[in-house]
């Protein structure tokens, strides 16, 4: 898994649809043909906010992710960039 | 079994049975943790 940059500006990938569930959420990647279930309806709300905030932290405050929860939905955070469910604002 | 994973996500959610989203599962467990569980459905349905 690589480094998570957590005060960079992040998005939902273009190529992504969300579909929100009791549990979460699932995230299907048309590029790839990879789904993603999001066990947490909390980082169902950060992956949502990213787009409209400065920051991966910032979504993560937003959505009302505690400090010790945080490591945690990095690590989450970082998987699904790694599997280009999310991608940097800069990036297509 | 859904002819693929992104027709689970086009259909109503009460149209779902959790037997087919555990079909998908069942396909390629890539990685999984508290928050966050991948699984790539490449190859599983033959329809593209």
């Amino acid at each position: 898994m690589t480094g998570f940059d957590l005060d960079a500006a992040w998005r939902l990938h273009p190529q992504v649809s969300v579909r929100p569930e009791r549990f979460g959420a699932l995230l299907y990647h048309f590029g790839t043909r990879r789904l993603s279930f999001l066990k947490s309806p909390a980082l169902l709300t950060v992956v949502r906010s990213l787009e409209s905030e400065p920051s991966a932290r910032s979504a993560c405050v937003r959505a009302g992710v505690g400090a010790s929860d945080l490591p945690a939905y990095t690590r989450a955070l970082a998987r699904l960039a790694d599997s280009q469910m999310i991608c940097g604002r800069t990036a297509a | 079994m859904p002819d693929s994973a992104a027709d689970l996500l086009e259909r109503p959610e009460s149209e779902i049975a959790e037997t087919e989203i555990a079909d998908v599962q069942q396909d390629e467990l890539v990685a999984a943790d508290l928050l966050v569980e991948e699984i790539s459905i490449d190859g599983m349905c033959g329809v593209y």
